[in-house]
């Protein structure tokens, strides 16, 4: 899915939620996943205007998650370690924005080359 | 987001007013993007310092203006269950933000016990190693002192007066870093021998009343001697105090220390509002305090002093006094 204004990001919310709902997650864990989703829209359209979102259902050895991969190709992120830690920006000295969606969600993988982009893959798993 | 940017570009909107229009789309058609609003709206909140509370309130006073138009138990249970779920999408950036404020509440616990440690290792050096070292030192000068002709003599004494000094003054550096007084005696005495060094190094009376007898539990000893620490040392560095005043009492079953100043004051909520560095001292109190089931409560405004009190119950009196009666 295109990430590139508001309609777009709420059209990734209701597809994360109802992914979500279809995988038996609880309605509190489905809000989670939703207000992930629009954290991580959010930071792409902050950082790199647009970008992409993926779901996808996870197989794990005995449960069943959802994996949310956001990419772009903005400028990227020199300091990985720096961006991820709270306090950074004005956002993650609230503990929101990537540090943010790191605590709500169970697996949480960045990579970024500077001028390339960013990618975000973050997994939550059904409790 | 162009239409978000827009938004936010311009002046926000009342927050009250957007969030009954968002509530009154989502209550009347439901739909992501009202949900979309929702979090957004507790996004919002959480930049402006608006308080769990306060949204509460709010959010009970728009259900009551709704349930005044709705009619009939089927619309009502329709609203209801509408508003559960818009308030927990607006919780949701709370929930996120108050997992990083467990998880900085952790970090921080266990930055206090390294220190502590620290602190330990760092006393026993100044104290120990540092002290060993100079007895050396005092050994080869006197030595040196022997093969000396008279008129130099005067010189060396001066020498070791000067590291007399020095011993003296490192050990009692130790002794406010970790004062064994507080495991031997407790944490008023250990109070006292701060507070005269203290007053001493910056040149002003700190006052001292304790009403309170008796030891307690080493680690809520420790926590209360490197709070009451904390105040002093930022009586005497931000507060540019003329007096210090520090009061130990009991209230019950409450035991109750403040320690004021009459220095300049400053905006409780500002600092608070700022979060991060400044703030820290006071959040660092406050951690070792609940840690021991203690609260510290600071009261200050520009001009007019500073006052921090601590309440801690106690529940070994408490659990005593029950079991007399």
């Amino acid at each position: 899915m295109a990430i590139n204004s508001d309609q777009d990001i709420v059209a990734a919310r209701q597809k994360g939620r109802a992914l979500a709902t279809e995988l038996g997650f609880t309605t509190g864990d489905a809000t989670l996943i939703a207000t992930a989703i629009s954290e991580l829209a959010r930071n792409i359209v902050s950082y790199a205007r647009k970008g992409e979102i993926s779901l996808k259902m996870v197989h794990g050895s005995s449960r069943q998650g959802i994996l949310i991969i956001a990419s772009d190709s903005g400028p990227g992120i020199r300091d990985i370690r720096q961006a991820m830690r709270d306090g950074f920006s004005t956002s993650g000295s609230l503990g929101l924005g990537l540090p943010g969606v790191r605590r709500l969600m169970d697996e949480f993988e960045i990579s970024s080359e500077p001028s390339q982009g960013t990618i975000v893959r973050v997994k939550k798993w059904k409790q | 987001m162009k239409t978000a940017a827009k938004r936010r570009g311009k002046t926000p909107a009342n927050f009250e007013e957007e969030y009954r229009s968002a509530f009154g789309e989502y209550t009347r058609s439901g739909g992501e993007a009202a949900l979309g609003r929702a979090y957004e709206l507790g996004r919002r909140a959480i930049t402006e310092k608006k308080s769990f509370m306060e949204i509460a309130f709010m959010h009970h006073q728009a259900i009551y203006g709704m349930l005044a138009e709705a009619q009939g138990a089927a619309q009502h249970q329709e609203l209801l269950k509408a508003a559960g779920d818009f308030l927990a999408e607006m919780l949701s950036p709370y929930e996120m933000a108050h997992r990083g404020v467990q998880d900085a509440i952790a970090a921080l616990r266990h930055l206090n016990e390294t220190l502590e440690e620290e602190i330990k290792r760092i006393a026993y050096a100044v104290h120990d190693e540092a002290g060993q070292l100079l007895v050396a030192v005092h050994l080869a000068l006197a030595d040196v002192a022997r093969e000396l002709p008279e008129r130099h003599k005067e010189q060396m004494g001066r020498v070791e007066e000067l590291l007399n000094q020095v011993e003296k003054q490192l050990r009692r550096y130790s002794h406010e870093l970790r004062p064994t007084v507080l495991d031997d005696l407790g944490w008023i005495p250990a109070i006292r021998f701060l507070a005269e060094g203290v007053s001493k190094r910056a040149n002003l009376p700190i006052h001292i009343k304790v009403a309170f007898a008796g030891r307690l539990p080493s680690t809520t000893e420790v926590a209360l001697y490197r709070v009451v620490q904390e105040a002093l040392t930022n009586a005497v560095k931000h507060a540019k105090a003329g007096n210090i005043w520090v009061r130990a009492w009991r209230d019950e079953f409450v035991l109750c220390c403040s320690i004021r100043d009459d220095g300049a004051g400053f905006d409780v909520r500002a600092l608070q509002a700022t979060g991060c560095r400044k703030g820290l001292g006071l959040i660092g109190m406050q951690e070792r305090l609940s840690a021991i089931g203690g609260t510290v409560r600071i009261e200050s405004h520009r001009g007019r002093g500073t006052e921090l009190l601590i309440r801690l119950p106690l529940e070994d009196a408490y659990a005593n006094s029950r079991g007399a009666r």
